[in-house]
Formats: structure tokens, sequence, C-alpha cells
């Protein structure tokens, strides 16, 4: 998988957020009790009503605060447009059961589908079916493996989040002048491939620092597990200089667990972009930074299945239509930069 | 008898266990077509014995002859095999299969590995009609039986095997005397046909009845062999198994006029629970044991359980001491001064992975403890008085009550009820499975707390018992109380015919 | 039945009960060694140590409430669920507004009401223990997750008391070491020398008998799921002090992990028999392992594998103490 560069196809970040900061963050706010959302307006003649059109939308049973993040905002965005209609399936954890409802979308007609498989794979032939007749289908971050399944692929770069996290990693230990900086991480799910590429990134990026992972575990992305990782490593290693922690929802478990240690030595980067470890940044404690995987991208895909639906390009670009694939950057969010992506960052 | 030839011979049968020799050279001698049996008090090695016998345990020591041939089951089926079939006194059935399932069972009717269903249910029906039952259905579930039909289920299953010896372990226990007569035709028309079998009972009448020859076993070993069974002496067999001469069985009786003027501790009154009996009414004096007679089935142990609250009546009142009982809880029952010793004694009272102290101590919890707070020492010291008191043997009151002898076991469930002040004992066949030697102890027992003024409600098959060991006697037939008077004026045929007149049976 | 009036005789259960115990000390021993030898400068700090203690308290507190349920005959399934409702209702807005003393409060009595309706379901509903907890275990994540919208509820800055169960210190230890420590004893006591315990093992061992003895053996058995679900309650105000959130996915698979500990413990599963100390060293041995392979920077995977022989191993010992002559 190629590095993307920093500015490369930036769709999802700063686009979302110029128009995003209405909708607040909330959770435990008690002052708004709507739930978090990230959609936008954007600019340009795109966002006059064009021709009326049905999106379904189909995606995973949140079990996770990015997968719920992902149904809100896709929502969201939907209700912004006077054209869209937005028709969305019972969210499902069951392969057959979201075979089933996406077959009922393409039996309505829907104009266009946006899809976050429970499996690539396994939700292929379905997609493909939508496809063939006639349904363009815009595919959410778990890719299709047959590109006749999808119109367009929109999604993260977990490859590139581990990069990010390294490079950040890398350049403060410079900063920092350490010379064999002891750096630990620490893993979601560590048989997903998504884990696997997390962690292949950020041992890539680090090493054009010169520096390496001195330790890692895997937890399973709950705040639970990732206390119950962090405790047992924090005293596995007395002194630490960084720590990479893969998800900002098992983040909280890991930072209860390095203030339970009475710790401070080390900085911690973390992963996801939620708006909990934003709020921490801004605070300015151990968590110095994150980067995001982030779950706007579900408002981009309903902007693209409208466009894709009506016919329409993107007005940023030349081409008349949209395009095939969209890679969204994982950005770093530090103290410097917290407040123009508070907005996007999502409720764990 | 002479001319028979010997079936089985077993010489020096030596067999141990960790820290206990259960069999220290035992000799038996079965001939074909005769029924031997085996007596020994419990603990004597009659159930180690016929297990080696059965192939369940392999012996340590000594010879095995079978036909002349030299035995050595290794494993049941072997025995099965050899044509040695075993019908325990824990019934061996697995509930939740039929009836024909069971008869079957290890060895099904089956071709490619699929059952004949109805094959294997056309021949269990032929056993069964051979065993004089042929009215229980082969697809019936066997957990749906009573205890006489799992018995004579246990017994087709070893027709099936085309037996020549089979080992009886009190087959009568769970049996009504009408059943009893069944199982004794039974078995005389397998002897006649030269199958040979060993049979293990505690009932001494019975022995005379059926048996040809005893063989006597103590502390695992053989005392006497080949007794005849017809005329060697009562005193000679019971001092032979205990190793002492015994007297009387029955303790005496307190004259019946002072027991009079005795306070009522029970009184029921127009007790019905629909479908079982009805309309019962009887009281106990302090001090008195009321015995019920009764067939199985004729409802006599259901009057015993809701009188202690472990069936709700449909109509009718319990008194103790002349207050009403909440009817219906055990619960109540116990705290009014119930204490019941149930038929099943290891599956209704005993907790055997416990300790003796646990068993004892379990219904007197609350007199043990302040808010719920064990005072252990003083429960330690109450229950090891009772157990020198009842002489419970080994006397260890940490010692789990599933390593002690049936007599010990029933002894653990009466001094339960001792602690404290009782009003009134409900025993429901307290000797079931006790040895002769152990029984005389526990009719001394029962006679004993009823001189401490606590009164006996008492049911049990053997009509010698209820009349021996009772002051007033209750019959019960179909539900119904059909006499009711002074025990010393009755005598076994006419309770006996009492019980049966006018039942279909 | 051998044994009547014979004076060499298989050893009291009592003893044997010791015997296993001896095993369980021997393999966290065995452990300990382990642990000095691999990571002599970790593992021995009084840091890691505290550590163990305080990872060992959620699932510590939860398996004394298991221990009751299984030596009193019966399973409940339901704990790391009703763990997690209970974080979950206790971390509410709503609750939080009220302070953490009232927090505290909710999250015992979500986890006892809980239990209750597990033991009426089972005592009265005369449901199989194994299939009403089942179902309660699916409808309390339902419910956590429907009061929490899915997401990890974070404990509000004012009520940091809840945090500083996790973070402060008495003599050196976290209070929820403390809160562990007094469940644990509590529970000994409740089962060896109160008559609640002894009916315990009555209801367990014979049900029929301890009816006939007069026990209320219903009841008995509703206050049992009662006190799992307690357990459960006090089991959420260490996760919430831990994690610093009230959480739906909190104590997943904790039903397993407490189940084993309890069997390794020595209890039997069938009830009647158990030791609620043995339960607790099992505890502390699987926590051990977690911490000994994560400070060897082993996998996961493989702890699970270790975990896996360690009860197969503990049952196939276990079996060999039972074993006696019929």
């Amino acid at each position: 998988m190629p590095i993307p560069s920093r500015r490369g196809v930036l769709f999802g970040g700063a686009a979302v957020a110029a128009g995003a900061l209405a909708t607040a963050c909330t959770g435990n706010d008690p002052a708004d009790d709507a739930p978090a959302a990230q959609s936008a307006a954007g600019g340009g003649d795109n966002e006059k009503p064009g021709r009326p059109v049905t999106i379904g939308f189909s995606a995973p049973a949140a079990d996770h605060g990015w997968i719920a993040a992902i149904t809100k905002n896709a929502q969201a965005q939907a209700k912004r447009y006077s054209d869209v209609t937005f028709r969305a399936v019972e969210p499902t954890n069951d392969i057959n059961q979201q075979i089933s409802a996406v077959e009922s979308l393409i039996s309505a007609k829907v104009n266009a589908l946006v899809l976050l498989p429970n499996d690539g794979q396994q939700l292929n032939q379905v997609a493909r079916k939508a496809m063939d007749a006639g349904i363009p289908v815009v595919n959410l971050d778990r890719i299709f493996p047959d590109k006749l399944s999808y119109r367009t692929w929109i999604g993260g770069d977990n490859y590139g989040m581990g990069v990010a996290a390294g490079h950040y990693v890398g350049r403060r230990l410079k900063e920092k002048g350490v010379a064999k900086p002891v750096i630990v991480e620490i893993q979601g799910i560590a048989t997903l491939p998504l884990t696997q590429e997390r962690s292949k990134g950020f041992a890539d990026a680090l090493k054009t620092h010169g520096f390496s992972v001195t330790a890692k575990q895997d937890a399973k992305f709950t705040v639970e597990t990732g206390n119950q990782v962090a405790a047992n490593l924090l005293q596995a290693h007395k002194k630490i200089d960084a720590l990479w922690n893969h998800d900002d929802d098992q983040g909280v478990g890991v930072l209860a667990a390095i203030k339970q240690a009475g710790r401070k030595e080390f900085f911690m980067v973390g992963g996801a972009g939620s708006a909990n470890a934003m709020r921490e940044i801004k605070a300015g404690g151990l968590l110095e930074a994150t980067v995001t995987y982030s779950p706007s991208m579900a408002a981009s895909a309903v902007k693209v299945a409208r466009l894709v639906a009506q016919g329409r390009g993107m007005t940023d670009l030349v081409e008349l239509q949209a395009p095939q694939s969209i890679t969204l950057a994982s950005e770093t969010v530090t103290r410097q930069n917290v407040d123009s992506y508070l907005p996007i960052g999502f409720e764990s | 008898m002479g001319e028979q030839q010997t079936l089985l011979t077993m010489r020096g049968i030596v067999k141990e266990f960790p820290g206990v020799r259960a069999l220290d050279g035992v000799d038996l001698d079965v001939r074909a077509g005769e029924v031997h049996c085996l007596l020994g008090q419990n603990g004597a090695g009659k159930s180690t014995l016929i297990k080696i016998l059965a192939g369940a345990y392999r012996p340590d020591a000594g010879e095995i002859e079978l036909d002349g041939r030299p035995f050595r089951p290794v494993h049941p089926t072997a025995a099965m095999r050899a044509g040695i079939a075993t019908i325990y006194q824990e019934l061996d059935l697995v509930d939740g299969l039929s009836v024909a399932d069971n008869v079957f069972l290890g060895h099904e009717r089956a071709r490619l590995g699929f059952t004949r269903r109805r094959e294997a249910e056309r021949r269990a029906h032929g056993l069964l009609s051979r065993l004089g039952h042929g009215e229980i259905p082969p697809g019936r579930e066997v957990g749906r039986l009573p205890a006489a039909g799992k018995q004579v289920v246990s017994m087709a299953r070893a027709l099936s095997h085309d037996a020549r010896l089979i080992v009886m372990d009190e087959p009568s226990a769970a049996l009504a005397h009408d059943e009893v007569d069944n199982l004794f035709r039974i078995i005389r028309e397998l002897t006649a046909a030269g199958v040979a079998v060993v049979y293990i009972s505690h009932r001494l009448a019975e022995i005379r009845e059926i048996g040809d020859r005893i063989t006597v076993l103590k502390d695992g070993r053989t005392v006497a062999r080949g007794l005849a069974a017809d005329d060697t002496p009562t005193d000679r067999i019971v001092a032979l198994m205990t190793g002492r001469e015994t007297s009387s069985a029955f303790p005496d009786r307190p004259p019946a006029a002072t027991l009079d003027d005795r306070p009522e501790v029970l009184r029921v009154e127009g007790l019905t629970l629909p479908g079982v009996f009805a309309d019962v009414s009887f009281t106990v004096r302090a001090g008195e044991i009321v015995g019920l007679a009764g067939l199985v089935g004729s409802g006599r142990s259901e009057i015993l359980e809701t009188v202690y609250g472990a069936r709700r009546p449909g109509a009718g009142r319990i008194l103790v001491d002349g207050r009403p009982v909440r009817p219906g809880s055990t619960g109540a029952a116990v705290r009014r001064g119930m204490g019941l010793a149930p038929e099943e004694r290891k599956s209704q009272a005993l907790l055997l992975d416990q300790s003796v102290t646990a068993n004892v101590g379990v219904a007197s919890l609350p007199r043990f403890s302040k808010l719920g707070w064990l005072d252990r020492r003083r429960e330690r010291d109450e229950v090891s008085t009772l157990v020198r008191a009842l002489d419970i043997r080994p006397g260890d009151p940490g010692r789990a009550v599933g390593t002690l002898s049936g007599g010990n076991q029933q002894k653990v469930v009466l001094a339960r009820w001792l602690v404290g002040d009782r009003r009134l004992l409900v025993l429901d066949e307290p000797t079931r499975g006790v040895d002769v030697g152990a029984r005389a102890e526990l009719y001394a027992l029962i006679r004993g707390l009823a001189d401490r003024g606590i009164g006996v409600l008492l049911v049990s098959s053997e009509v010698p018992e209820v009349l021996g060991l009772a002051d007033r006697v209750l019959v019960i037939r179909e539900g119904r109380v059909v006499h009711q008077g002074d025990a010393r004026g009755l005598d076994e045929a006419a309770v006996l015919e009492m019980i049966m007149e006018g039942s279909a049976l | 039945m051998i044994t009547d009036s014979r004076p060499a005789a298989p050893a009291p259960p009592r003893l044997r009960r010791e015997v296993r115990h001896a095993g369980l000390v021997a393999a966290l021993v065995l452990l300990a060694l382990v642990g000095l030898v691999t990571r002599p400068d970790n593992f021995a700090t009084s840091a890691n140590l505290v550590g163990v203690l305080a990872l060992a308290s959620t699932i510590g507190v939860i398996t004394v409430g298991m221990t009751f349920v299984i030596i009193g005959g019966g399973i409940d399934l339901s704990v790391g669920a009703l763990m997690a409702l209970a974080s979950v209702w206790a971390t509410t807005l709503a609750t939080q507004s009220y302070g953490p003393a009232v927090m505290v409060l909710c999250a015992i009595l979500v986890g006892t009401g809980a239990g209750l309706v597990n033991g009426l379901l089972i005592s009265y509903g005369r449901l199989v223990p194994f299939i009403a907890t089942l179902a309660m275990l699916v409808a309390a994540r339902g419910l956590a997750q429907r009061m929490s919208d899915r997401r990890t509820q974070l404990v509000r800055p004012e009520n940091d008391a809840i945090e500083a169960l996790s973070t402060g210190r008495i003599l050196g230890l976290p209070p929820v070491v403390f809160v562990f420590a007094a469940v644990a004893a509590a529970g000994w006591v409740l089962l060896n020398r109160t008559t609640f315990g002894r009916r315990t093992f009555a209801v367990g061992g014979n049900p029929e008998a301890a009816r006939l003895a007069g026990i209320d053996v219903r009841r008995h058995t509703l206050l049992l799921y009662a006190l799992s679900g307690l357990c459960c309650g006090i089991a959420a105000i260490i996760i919430m002090a831990r994690t610093t959130t009230g959480s739906s996915t909190h104590g997943d698979l904790y039903e397993l992990d407490a189940i084993a500990a309890v069997i390794i413990g020595g209890t039997l599963l069938t009830g009647g028999r158990g030791s609620l100390v043995g339960s607790i060293l099992g505890v502390l041995v699987f926590t051990l392992i977690t911490n000994l392979f994560i400070l060897n920077g082993l996998q996961t995977s493989d702890q699970l594998i270790a975990k896996g022989a360690i009860i197969v191993a503990a049952v196939l010992l276990q079996r060999r103490g039972l074993r006696t002559p019929t």
C-alpha cells in the first residue's frame, strides 16, 4: 500500500471540519443530549438541490464508538440535503442478515447504496448484484475484493495511521535527544489485518528515525482490556519514553492505568481521533497527540453517493465524475491544531 | 439337591482398597438351579463380592471357576457374556430411556448401527410377560415407572442376557408384599430352568421361603458355607453374622394404660390429598409409637409426607401440641418440633459428601447460631455426644457420611432429630437396607426416643415390624384408614387380610 | 459400604481440601519463581505485585459470588453482563449528578436487583440456572448497550472520588485491593462460619434432603443469586475506579474466567462441595499468568493456551483427589 501524501486527497478532515463546527460534541455534556455527528455543508454548486435521489445505507451494529459514529454521521449528512431520501436498514453483525438487508434495498430500487460491510469478502456478491442492477455502490472502509462491486471506495488508511504515529514519536524523541528510547505499542485485536497494518506503518516510520518498537501487546478495543494490558505493560518497563495506543476507546483505560501506576516520564500518542482523546490533548497531559481514522468518512460517503446518483462530479476536481477511490489521510492531532479537530472527534 | 452340579466356585477371594481390606479370603459355591443366599451385615463385603463376580472389580487374590474352568471377568461385558447378570440394589437403569432401551442397553437390537426399535420392544414385551408383567409398556420411559416396575425391568435385562447365574442384591427392598410373591414365582421358574440365583436380603423370612443354601460373610471372610436355608436356627444365623448372641429383636412396650393420660403431640383431622388419600384422622400421644401398615401405593408414605409438610394437603388440619401447623411447609414442621427420616435415605436425607456433624446439624442450625453466626464448637460437642450415645461407627464426627454403612447412616438421620427438643418423629421405612444385627439396635433406639416423651409416627412395609414396634396401628388401604387400634391385639395374618381385602391385586 | 468399623479409612474430606490448596499454592510459587527468573528486576517489585492484586480485584469479587452459587448447586452466566450493566447505570448523567456515593449505591442496587431477578426466575419460576442466567446475560448486555447508547461513559471529574479508589493509597495499597480483601474475607466467614454457608452446602449437596430438613431451599437459592448480583455490583464499582468509565463492553467473558477460577479452586461444578480460598487462589493464578506473559512480551493467544492447560490439569487433579472406593 502506498503512503499517501499528507495533502493528497484531503476530503474528510478539513473540508468536513469547516462546516461541522455547529454540531458540538455531546456524550457526557449535560447541556446537549443530541447525538454527536459530523457532517458538512461544503461549498460550491454541488450543494444546490439536484434531482431527488434515494440513498440506501447498511452498516454493522455498533459495538464500538467508532461504528456508532459512522451511522450517525451518515444520517446527519443525508439530513442536510432536501433532495436526498435516506433509507438505512437495521444495523446487524450477522453477515446473512446484512446480505438480505442489502437485497431489500436493491429491490426497493434505491438510486445509490452506501455500504460498510461486516466482511468485504462475504458481501462482495450482493454488492456486485446491486452494481449489475445499475445501483452505484459507495463502499465504505472495508473494501470489496472485486472492483466491479463498487463505484467508489472511500476509507481510512491503517498503514498511514501507523506511519503518522511513528513520525510523531520519532520527531519528538529526536527533539528530546533520547538516544536509545523505550517505545511501547498497545495494539487492538491482534488477529485483525488492520491491526497488523497499523503496526507495520508504525515500525516502518520509526525505522526512518533509526528507532524500533521495544514491546507491544494486544488489547481488544475495550476500555477494560486497555486498562489491563497497560497496567501489566507498565510493570514490564520501568522507564518508557513513548507509548502508542492504537485506539482511543481502549485509550481511556490505558490512561487510567498510567494514572494508577503514577507514571509520568513518557508521552503517549492515540489512534482514531475520539473527542475524549482530543480533550485530553487540549488539557495538555501525557496524551500529546492522536492520529485520525475518522468516522467522518461516512458523511463523505453519503456526499459522494448523492453526487454519483445525480451524475455530478466533485467541484474541486477537474473531472466531471466523482473519483473511483478516496483514501483519507490519517491526520495528526496535536495541542496546536486540536481546536480545529475537536468538532470531528467522535464520542467513544 | 446333592445331585446338582456346581456352577460357580470362588476360593480365597481378596480385595483391597486404599486403607481397607474389603475381602479377606471369601469362599462361595453356587450350584446350578439353586437359590443361594448371601448373608452378612452391611460392610461384611457382600457388595464388593458381587461386584467382583460382575466384573466391576478385579480381585487381588483368589480363584474363580465357572463350569470347572478358570474365570476372570475383566469387564462387566465379559461377565455378562459368560452368563452372569447382576441386579444391583441401587437399580442401574437410565431413567430417560424407554423400558426396551434399558433391557437391551449395551447389547442393543441393531442392524448397521441403527437400533431396531420395534423388534427390541417386541422382545422386551416377551421378557416382561415371562416375568408376569406384560402390562408394562416397553415404550414407557423408565423414570416414570414405580420402584417395583423398575425392579421388573432390571430382571428382564438379566433374562435378556440368557443368564445362567443371576445375582440379586436386595431385590425385595423396594417391593410390597404381593410384588415379593411375584418375584419368588419368577425365581422359582428360573431355578426350575437350571438358572442359579445368588440372593442377598436382610429379611430372614424371605430366605427361609425361597432359599436353598446360605453362605454367611463377616468382616470380609466366609464364616459359614452351604447351611440349609430352611432349618438353620435364626439365632445361629444372627450369631454368625454379628459374632454375638441376640435376644428378642423388639424392645418391651410400656403398658397401654400408661399412655392414655399422656398429652396429644399430633392430631390429624380429615386430612385429604386428592387422588391419593382422603379423610385421614388420628392422633399420636407423647411417648407413643403409631405405625401405619399398608401396601406400597396405599397412600401411607404420602400421609407421612403430608403431615411433615413435604406435600400440601387438599383439606384437613394438622395440629402439634394443639396448635395448627402451616400446611405444605417443611420449615414450619421443623420449627414446630417435627423430624423426618425419609424412605430414601441417600437421596432424601443425607449430604453424602459432608461430615456427620454437618448432616446432624443441618436441621438445627438456628439452635447452634446467634444472628446467623455458627457456634461450631457447640455443634461439634452436641454431635459428638450423640455419636457416642447412638454408637455411630466409626465414631468420628468429621467423617463423610457417604463412607458409613446403611445402619449407621440411618442413625445419623435419627441423630439429626435428637438435637434439641423434638415433639414428633416421622419415620418412613426406618430399617430399609439395615442388616439384622443393626435392626434390633435401631428398634431399641426408637423405643428409647418414645420413652423420652417423643411421639413417633412410623411406616414400614414389613408388617411384623409395625406390629412388634408400635403401640397402636393404623391400617391403610387405598388411601383410607380401614382399622385403628392397639397393636397388641393384632397378628400379622389379620393385618395382611385387612391390607389385601377388596384389593384387586 | 465396606468401611464399617474399620480402623484404617480413606482420608476425611477436610484433609483432601488442604492438599488441593497445596497444589494451587505450589502453582503460585512456581509462577513466582518463573517471574523471578525471567524478569528479576520487574516481577518482585511492590508496584508489580500491587498491580496484580488490583487487576485481580474485579474478577476476584465476582468469583466470590460465583463460588457461593456453584456450591449451592447452580451456575451464574450473567456475572460479566451484570457488572457491565451496573457500571453503565452508575455512570449515566442522571446518576452521576448525585455524586459518587449515589453512584456506588446505584451499582450495588442494580447488581443485587438483577441477581434477585435471576434468583426469582430460578427458584420460583423453576427455570434451569443455565438458561435463566444465559437469558440475563443477553438481556443485561442489551440493556447496558441501550442505556449507554453503546458509548463509553466517562466518570465525570467532580466524581473523582470513584477514581481515587484505584489511584489512592492506604498503607501503600489502592483501596480497591482492600475492597477485594474485605469481600473475600466476608465471603469466607459467610461460607464457613454461618448458618447461611452451611445451608448453601446442604442445598447444593442434596436439595431434597435440605428441603426435608426444614430448609427453605427456594428462598436460599434466591439469596444465592442475589449475593452473586451484589458481588457484580461491587465489581462494577472497582471497574469504574480502574477504567474511569462505565461501558457495556466491561466484563466480557468474565463468567468463564470466574467459573474457571472456581473450578481450579476445587469446587465441584455439581455443587455441595467447595472452597472459597481455592477460588481466590485460582483467580490469583490466572492473574499472575497474564502478568508474567505480558512482562515477558508474549502473545495473549499463548496465555489462553496456558489457561486452558491449567484448567484441565486442575480438574484431573481434583478427580484423583475425589476417587474413593465404594
